[in-house]
């Protein structure tokens, strides 16, 4: 299994190298000369030739490829054309919001998955577990974006409890919690439904199995057995869907920080799309699939950690 | 197949007997659940799934009101007799929107799955096949770094270089897609191609494309098509998303995710134009959903035999 894990470590590099290539390539063929992006529509063409010299635009793509990736590793991914800021800053101011915002999209996800699932299992085939089964299949159906209009349109327009936009005052702890509420819970609804039916499934399996049924005969409490010893078990293959949904919710964190206004690296990179701003675009989306390279590789390890009867060769 | 069959009824009798629970009855839990997933879900799913493509093939000759036309007269409406779902911000019928939207999400969702799964599957085979060559490792690598971006993002990126469209849509879809279905063709022609019908193709001296389509493609098909189902829901999703965030189909044209982005704008006076759109997004989702779920049960015979 070490084997397996050094190796899954090492492919990460040639598929950072080609996530790094693919960007480029992406934004070399984007139309539009960023240089006359910069200097606006009073440049002269030495003026526009002297940043085309700066940003080594004038080299050929291998050569442009090759700084590109040399800044990528040094963090240096140039500057907002825009606002002229540091990319890694703005990259750095944004980021902690869309890590709340998914971190706390997966717990929410993962407490009210497992406990409806566990709930759904121990009282199979009754009335509850009917209830939870089709919410659960409602939820996975509904798409973040779509649950996040809903939620703003219940809780902050007709019954207006939470604020509608916005990330809250920095530093105001909870003004921002509480103005993480809504859209965490959006970004969590279809992941509560997928990890409730699996749950469930995982949950019945174990309640099959031959120590559930030694525990009963000992007359431990019917409780006790369901929520000490099965949830333990039943609670691994849910666990180890959570890292890839980690990875998803970053793609649903773009769709949830534009329509509740956040200032998160998904509104970092649609605003940096309609800008044009090259820059910002390659890395932002640089800095979401890293994250989301990092999550894959840490789901893949904890499959191979959690079940070691998977062969790996 | 009886010997299975009996196997399978053993095993169930035995489990009924262990368990310390009642025997199954029939109740309504089981039943919803019994309705919503194996048979029954698939009857429901393939009938949404059907009346959407009816939806979208006929409903312009069916209904024919014109989805941009404007009655000012009647904004923010709610429904009525002369608008049956109401109307938007510039008075056009949200049910002729819907329809409309109906035509983009199907022909963007099949246009763009059926692409990436023709190219998925062409590479993945092919890079199967010729098992540890470099056309099989580039193939590997090129599939992996594709799916190292989180979806959404990529095809993000790749609408705003080629520019917005409904054609860019279903390449940039298609785009992001398409290494899964490279995986999975790759990982199913693995074991056909050691099987003995394609070695005593290959013994007949068969040319490498014939063997390929005649021999493997065809036997490989059955997984790739309950994926099919499920790729239909995510798309259909992405597209309502992308067009929501003003990257997808152009404004005038009715698809979910438009409708979706003018509700936003004036989510404080008119539910209706939130509404409709979400509920048709998410039934679809459903659709698509039991529908793939019943395919998945008809296509593995293993499952078939269990629910027969």
């Amino acid at each position: 299994m070490l084997k397996y894990v050094v190796k899954r470590f090492l492919w990460v590099i040639p598929t950072v190298l080609g996530v790094l290539t693919l960007l480029f390539g992406l934004t070399y063929l984007l139309p539009g000369d960023p240089a006359s992006v910069m200097l606006g529509p009073r440049a002269t063409p030495e003026l526009i030739n002297e940043i085309r010299e700066r940003l080594h635009l004038n080299d050929p793509f291998y050569f442009q490829l090759w700084y590109y990736i040399i800044g990528a590793v040094r963090f240096d991914l140039g500057h907002s054309i825009n606002s002229g800021f540091d990319v890694s800053r703005l990259i750095a101011d944004a980021l902690p919001h869309t890590v709340a915002l998914a971190i706390s999209g997966l717990g929410i996800a993962a407490l009210i998955g497992i406990i409806t699932g566990a709930f759904a299992a121990t009282h199979r085939s009754k009335y509850m577990d009917g209830m939870i089964t089709l919410a659960s299949l409602v939820a996975v159906a509904i798409p973040d974006f779509v649950a996040a209009l809903l939620l703003m349109m219940v809780f902050c327009v007709q019954i207006p409890i939470f604020p509608a936009l916005g990330a809250g005052e920095a530093g105001n702890i909870p003004d921002m919690a509480w103005r993480l509420v809504l859209p965490a819970t959006a970004l969590a609804i279809g992941w509560m439904g997928y990890l409730s039916r699996l749950t469930r499934e995982s949950m019945l399996q174990v309640l099959d199995s031959d120590y559930i049924r030694t525990a009963r005969a000992f007359a431990a409490p019917h409780r006790f057995v369901a929520y000490k010893y099965a949830l333990k078990n039943a609670i691994i293959p849910p666990i180890t869907v959570i890292g890839l949904g980690a990875g998803k919710l970053l793609g649903g964190a773009v769709f949830i920080e534009i329509i509740f206004n956040r200032p998160g690296l998904g509104k970092l990179i649609v605003d940096a799309v309609f800008a044009r701003d090259l820059p910002v675009v390659q890395g932002a989306i640089l800095v979401a699939s890293l994250l989301f390279i990092l999550a894959n590789l840490l789901a893949d390890i904890s499959y191979a950690v959690v079940d070691p009867r998977i062969q790996y060769d | 197949m009886i010997t299975t069959t009996f196997a399978n009824n053993g095993q169930a009798q035995q489990r009924t007997r262990v368990s310390f629970r009642r025997p199954l009855r029939v109740t309504l839990a089981e039943t919803t659940r019994a309705i919503l997933r194996n048979r029954g879900g698939c009857w429901i799913g393939t009938v949404l799934v059907a009346m959407m493509l009816v939806t979208a093939i006929l409903g312009p000759f069916v209904f024919p009101i014109d989805p941009n036309l404007q009655d000012i007269a009647n904004r923010f409406a709610g429904p009525s007799a002369s608008h049956l779902l109401g109307t938007d911000y510039l008075g056009r019928d949200l049910l002729a929107r819907l329809i409309c939207g109906c035509r983009i999400a199907m022909s963007v969702a099949f246009g763009s799955i059926s692409l990436s799964a023709i190219v998925g599957v062409i590479l993945g085979v092919i890079s199967g096949y010729l098992e540890g060559s470099k056309l099989d490792y580039a193939t590997i690598f090129v599939f992996d770094v594709v799916r190292s971006f989180p979806q959404v993002v990529l095809a993000l990126a790749v609408v705003a270089v080629l520019g917005c469209s409904m054609l860019n849509l279903i390449l940039a879809l298609a785009f992001t897609v398409f290494p899964f279905y490279g995986r999975i063709a790759r990982a199913q022609t693995l074991s056909v191609k050691e099987s003995d019908y394609v070695k005593a193709a290959e013994a007949m001296g068969l040319n490498r494309m014939k063997i390929i389509f005649r021999h493997i493609v065809p036997n490989i098909l059955a997984p790739v098509i309950v994926c099919l189902g499920m790729d239909l829901a995510t798309i259909i999703i992405y597209e309502a998303g992308l067009s929501f965030l003003g990257l997808g189909v152009r404004p005038p044209t009715a698809s979910w995710g438009i409708m979706l982005r003018n509700g936003y704008r004036y989510i404080e006076t008119s539910p209706w134009m939130i509404l409709w759109p979400a509920v048709a997004i998410s039934l679809s989702m459903i659709a698509f959903s039991l529908f793939s779920e019943g395919l998945r049960v008809a296509l593995d015979p293993k499952q078939r035999q269990r629910n027969v």
